[in-house]
């Protein structure tokens, strides 16, 4: 088929029309994720080096906090200890100030996942007398069926959402004066990464491939 | 990193700095010193962040000597031997230590030219601060030479920068002495930070020299 619709079978016509409708929204919807996965990669992508720097200066918190000044070469210094620890504190700060902002960044594409989702969601609800168990389930080789679709996208949604809520609490419990835990920052940055449910996602938009070029 | 946003060019001398285009000796001095306060700052900047490449690649040496202390080997084999491999390449780490020592040493001479910059510059300051005094009395003249500041302010300014930059060359010189010869690496990340955090360098430095450059006109206000 060269415009990839399915084979018509008898089904009442306001059916048809409310399953073209929500196939139509549903793509838009898998279009617009597919680039929000991207923007959400960049800007994860900038948090990394912030994240490792952080850690770094827990290290060097710890360091100074366990180094007796007076018993070293740099007892000479006047409230060497005191000033270093001003100096240090102050480019954390700065750090987290970037972490913050990338966050709201985040932030934004949870919300338009959301949002996509919230609108597709509720014109299958109004759609939903005219569609029965058939229309939602049926499928070909270029369209996959409504409830698979739906199922994928809510999936999508429930990922960057728990992966936001996850990040945002990380970095909200970061404390400068827990050292250990600053120290280990980047770590625990890393260990949200979930490889598992992102192939998932990028596994559902490869199947979608034909379906999001085709209907131009 | 110390570094204000955005500016890490030598300042030039324009046209558009039109308050002060030369109108008076004074005037000009001030102007020029500040600019030259900024440039030395620059590449103080410069000189600081290729330090703490030498100064990280010291300690990373000494923490793989560490790995590669020679164990005691009573093998025949070895004993006949001159050197054991592991004493060769103990050898070989110490001239690149050496090595890197040295650059160390390097930037922090340069940096010693540059405090001694910052001394003339201040000298300089002092100067036209004197001739003022003995122009107008010890209240100066009445009208500032650039837009707010009296030129004792500038003096003083000069005089907080240098003192603090002194203060940092002298613990620049502590850690490229005691480096290479601490092996607690608690100690070495300390150390590691001092260079790098520049404690006696704090954001008010930088904000004192912001502050000249505004008053002289190199800044738009």
């Amino acid at each position: 088929m060269s415009n990839g619709t399915c084979v018509k079978t008898r089904e009442r016509v306001p059916a048809e029309g409310a399953q073209m409708s929500l196939q139509g929204a549903l793509r838009r919807s898998f279009v617009a994720l597919h680039s929000q996965r991207a923007v959400w990669r960049s800007v994860l992508e900038e948090c990394d080096p912030l994240m490792e720097s952080l850690g770094n200066l827990g290290e060097q918190m710890r360091a100074l906090s366990r180094v007796r000044v007076s018993d070293t070469p740099l007892r000479v210094f006047p409230e060497l200890q005191e000033r270093l620890q001003v100096q240090l504190l102050q480019a954390a700060d700065l750090l987290l100030q970037r972490l913050r902002s990338r966050m709201s960044h985040l932030q934004s594409v949870r919300d338009a996942i959301s949002n996509q989702v919230s609108a597709v969601l509720q014109l299958y609800e109004d759609a939903a007398d005219s569609l029965d168990l058939a229309a939602v389930t049926q499928r070909c080789s270029v369209i996959p069926s409504l409830a698979d679709m739906l199922a994928w996208l809510q999936d999508a949604e429930r990922f960057y959402k728990q992966q936001f809520l996850q990040r945002k609490t990380l970095l909200q419990t970061l404390r400068l004066d827990d050292l250990s835990q600053l120290e280990s920052v980047f770590k625990r940055w890393k260990i949200l990464e979930s490889p598992d449910s992102e192939q998932e996602i990028t596994d559902a938009l490869c199947r979608l491939s034909f379906f999001m070029e085709s209907h131009r | 990193m110390n570094v204000l946003p955005g500016d890490s060019s030598e300042v030039t001398m324009s046209s558009s700095n039109t308050k002060f285009s030369a109108v008076t000796g004074s005037a000009r001095k001030i102007k020029d010193n500040a600019a030259d306060w900024h440039n030395l700052m620059v590449r103080w900047d410069k000189l600081n962040n290729d330090g703490f490449q030498f100064a990280t690649n010291i300690v990373n040496m000494k923490n793989s000597q560490k790995e590669h202390q020679p164990v005691d080997d009573f093998s025949s084999a070895t004993v006949s031997q001159s050197f054991s491999p592991a004493v060769q390449q103990q050898t070989a780490g110490a001239a690149e230590l050496q090595d890197e020592c040295s650059k160390l040493q390097t930037v922090v001479d340069q940096m010693v030219v540059i405090v001694a910059k910052m001394e003339h510059l201040t000298a300089i300051q002092q100067g036209v601060q004197d001739l003022e005094e003995f122009q107008f009395g010890p209240e100066g003249r009445t009208l500032p030479l650039c837009h707010s500041w009296r030129t004792k302010e500038f003096e003083e300014s000069s005089r907080v920068l240098l003192a603090a930059f002194r203060q940092e060359l002298k613990l620049k010189q502590t850690v490229v002495q005691e480096l290479a010869h601490t092996t607690l690496p608690d100690l070495h990340m300390v150390y590691l930070s001092c260079w790098l955090h520049q404690p006696f360098l704090p954001a008010q430095t930088r904000l004192t020299l912001e502050a000249l450059l505004l008053e002289t006109g190199h800044r738009p206000l």
